[in-house]
């Protein structure tokens, strides 16, 4: 009996400790090898989801790289920007995406939901903390040991194959060429139709709380921003609870709103994210915006909010001349 | 708790400790850990239920010493048939009820009547058709006097409960595990070590292979009507190494766990895969239904004695019999037709005791007959499984339908990397590897312990883990939890 047991808690620790070296030693060669560069005239950054990622055409925009990347929430977006802004040390400006449907419970999905977490955890694992990976194996420990198989064999294969480029996919400008008037009307509620659940999402929050203070201690400036949205769009409905822990939680952070830029509905791909021409439109008018100054003025939502409501004023003359 | 669960990871080495170093060798405390051990298992899954398994151990402990103290048959005969109805009923109320309420009223509006039948809304028993039909062995066996009734309450629980079988099986019998309960075991290191091998291979069996092939046909069957012929091919092959694994793997590991309480339970599968005609298939394939079904229906029916159509009729019966303890859908009634068609030719010429041995024996590959014999018999029973897996029987016949088309010829293409897909083809051509090495022992790296060199040995052990471990798939419910 004695001899099995020594054997067998001999069989399991080995095991264990194999196991934990094929994801330890990956992971700290990746964490100390990955590059996560960005152009050195880039002096701002824009991380979020796939609203950012949609609205914001960094091609159009001088000095600014978007990195937002579509259903990211902000758990696996903090990890990106300790690894961009250490990397990157001529970035002054963090912009972070902060919209309607980033409080709703639905982010809690969005970070340990089986989908989400099996794709971003592996990617993201060698720069998380103890902390972080808690999180994931606590609300979801059911698929968290398959994510965790995942991700060993994922960065067995990066350190195999000497990948440590992270460059290319922690995110960017996502083109949509569709307009909402050319999509039928099933897949504009299908996609769009889904209700507002009840809750806010906790975590996400806190993670949102975390990014802005990773970048204080950087000594970076941070602005929360909303992209531009459709008057239709579902999670609007959150609006009051939205503002509320808006002032709540991050009064001491800037907001700058572009929530209500004036586009016409073919200037959307769906109810959240603009189109190639919506994006075209409104970041040429962002670029503008940011050259007069915007980052700099003291009342900077007025200064949007004229800005726009003289967008508004003159695309209201050109639509009646137009109609006489 | 499943067996693949950190639940079940710490369960098992506390009552392993409480019952060989707490018991010691008294084997009242021992059944007494066991049977507390096994109902707090069973607990896990729905405590609720726990009164159901309770009561339905009380019933047949109590008909058994009924049918033994009685001296007539007719008081007999009422004790048996009430344990019988009772059991019977309990399967009948959770697991039919509601396929019959609901075949009911499709039967009805296809006549254009319409009603609205009243429907139970239960959750089905987790082991009910398992822990079922071991009561009934119990109570069958004693009624037919190949056994005394259990007097010990404890013992008799044990036997329904043992928490290795309770919730998916083998479906053991009186005659083979009560015997092992009331006798005092004392630690085995060799059996022990086996059972602990048997549990890694039937680890790696569940999260590797079937939990892989689960991602892939789970998205073929459910999006089915889209994908080419010969998508829906791969689709029925990932489920034929699914299943197989599924439940193959769960039964290594329930062996492997009973051995490491000094208990041997029935074999249940003997790499049905390689199986040369469908009834050496069934020999092999859940070895402790088939032969439950044998011993308790078919021989009673006349078994293979009479005229042809005798055998053709009992045939007929147990299959369809099966099909239906599999489940409440006609799926899988069809599916036990099938496999009665795919068995009539052996039945009629009577060669359906052929292929006793095991195939290729002492040698390293088959004969190109016996690689036929074989490739055939997989060939119908991944067909058959396309039934068995189907939402419906028009699902299935449109499985079918789009596997025999043009389409078939094409490459396939489903939603899923193809990096994934290559990956879990060569871990099953790997496995079928090491499974026809190992076709002759009890399980396919049973004898790993012969290798003399130690390091090939742990090199195996370890490789396996490290396997386990990076090419687990997303943990899926074991399938024949279900039934």
């Amino acid at each position: 009996m004695t001899k099995f047991i020594k054997k067998t808690v001999l069989f399991i620790a080995a095991s264990a400790f194999i196991l934990l070296a094929i994801i330890l030693i990956p992971n700290y060669v990746i964490s100390k090898r990955s590059r996560f560069a960005i152009n050195n005239k880039d002096r701002i950054v824009l991380f979020g989801h796939s609203h950012p990622e949609c609205a914001f055409d960094d091609t159009l925009i001088s000095n600014l790289k978007n990195l937002s990347h579509s259903a990211e929430p902000y758990f696996y977006t903090y990890q990106k920007v300790k690894m961009v802004l250490q990397q990157n040390p001529q970035i002054e400006t963090v912009l972070v995406e902060f919209t309607n449907n980033q409080i709703d419970a639905k982010m809690n999905d969005w970070t340990w939901g089986y989908t989400y977490m099996s794709s971003m955890f592996p990617k993201y694992i060698p720069f998380m903390d103890k902390a972080d990976i808690g999180v994931l194996a606590e609300n979801n420990p059911k698929d968290f040991m398959n994510c965790l198989s995942v991700s060993a064999r994922n960065n067995l294969v990066r350190v195999l194959t000497s990948d440590y480029e992270f460059t290319s996919i922690m995110g960017g400008y996502f083109r949509i060429d569709a307009s909402r008037t050319s999509l039928t009307a099933d897949s504009i509620s299908s996609g769009q139709g889904e209700m507002v659940r009840p809750g806010v999402s906790l975590v996400n929050l806190l993670y949102l709380k975390k990014i802005i203070a990773f970048c204080r201690e950087r000594h970076k400036r941070v602005f929360l921003v909303r992209s531009p949205q459709h008057h239709s769009y579902e999670y609007l409905k959150n609006e009051k609870d939205f503002l509320r822990i808006k002032q709540a939680m991050f009064s001491s952070t800037e907001f700058l709103d572009f929530g209500k830029f004036p586009l016409r509905d073919d200037e959307f791909a769906d109810f959240g994210h603009l189109n190639y021409k919506g994006a075209t439109k409104f970041s040429k008018w962002f670029g503008a915006m940011l050259n007069s100054g915007l980052l700099k003025t003291v009342n900077k939502q007025l200064f949007i909010d004229q800005s726009i409501s003289g967008i508004t004023t003159r695309n209201e003359t050109f639509n009646r001349t137009a109609s006489r | 708790m499943l067996f693949n669960s950190f639940s079940f990871a710490l369960f098992l080495p506390v009552v392993f400790v409480l019952y060989w170093f707490v018991a010691g060798k008294s084997l009242r405390n021992q059944n007494m850990i066991l049977l507390v051990a096994s109902y707090f298992f069973y607990a896990c899954w729905d405590w609720r239920f726990l009164f159901l398994l309770v009561f339905s151990t009380l019933l047949d402990y109590f008909t058994g010493i009924k049918m033994s103290g009685t001296g007539t048959k007719k008081v007999k005969k009422r004790w048996f048939w009430l344990s019988v109805i009772v059991n019977l009923g309990f399967l009948g109320v959770f697991k039919y009820f509601n396929f019959f309420a609901a075949s009911m009223a499709v039967a009805m509006a296809n006549i254009g009547l319409h009603v609205n039948l009243w429907t139970l809304k239960v959750i089905l028993p987790v082991g009910i058709s398992f822990y079922t039909f071991h009561g009934l062995s119990y109570v069958i066996d004693i009624y037919k006097g190949r056994i005394e009734a259990e007097r010990h309450f404890i013992d008799y629980s044990l036997f329904v409960s043992f928490f290795p079988l309770l919730v998916a099986g083998p479906i053991e019998r009186a005659t083979h595990l009560l015997p092992q309960v009331k006798k005092a075991r004392t630690f085995d290191y060799y059996a022990a070590a086996d059972g602990l091998r048997q549990i890694l291979w039937g680890l790696f069996k569940k999260a590797v292979i079937a939990d892989q092939c689960a991602e892939f046909a789970n998205t073929i069957f459910n999006n089915s009507s889209g994908y080419t012929g010969s998508t829906l091919l791969l689709g029925a092959l990932f489920f034929t190494f699914q299943i197989y694994c599924d439940f193959s793997g769960y039964s290594d590991m329930a062996l492997g766990i009973a051995r490491l309480f000094g208990i041997d339970l029935l074999r249940n599968f003997a790499f049905p895969y390689f199986s040369r005609d469908i009834a050496e298939f069934w020999r092999r394939w859940h070895i402790s239904l088939s032969s439950w079904f044998r011993d308790y229906l078919y021989i009673p029916l006349g078994g293979s004695k009479g005229s042809t159509w005798a055998k053709v009729r009992n045939t007929f019966i147990i299959f369809l019999v099966s099909g239906f303890w599999h489940g409440a859908n006609w799926t899988f009634i069809a599916w036990g037709l099938l496999n009665a068609i795919y068995i009539m030719p052996s039945i009629i010429f009577n060669t359906n005791r052929v292929n006793l041995q095991i195939v290729a024996q002492g040698r390293a590959l088959p004969s190109l007959r016996e690689f036929s014999q074989i490739l055939l018999t997989f060939s119908l029973t991944v067909f058959g499984w396309i039934f068995f897996r189907a939402t419906s029987i028009a699902h299935a016949f449109s499985y079918i339908g789009r596997i025999f088309s043009k389409s078939l010829f094409t490459v396939p293409a489903f939603d899923a990397s193809r990096a994934m897909v290559f990956e879990t083809l060569v871990l099953i051509i790997g496995f079928i590897v090491v499974e026809w090495n190992g076709r002759e022992n009890q399980y396919a790296i049973a004898s790993l312990d012969k290798l003399k060199k130690r390091s090939f040995r742990y090199a195996f052990y370890f490789s396996l883990v490290l396997i386990i471990f990076l090419f687990m798939g997303r943990e899926q419910q074991f399938i024949y939890f279900q039934f």
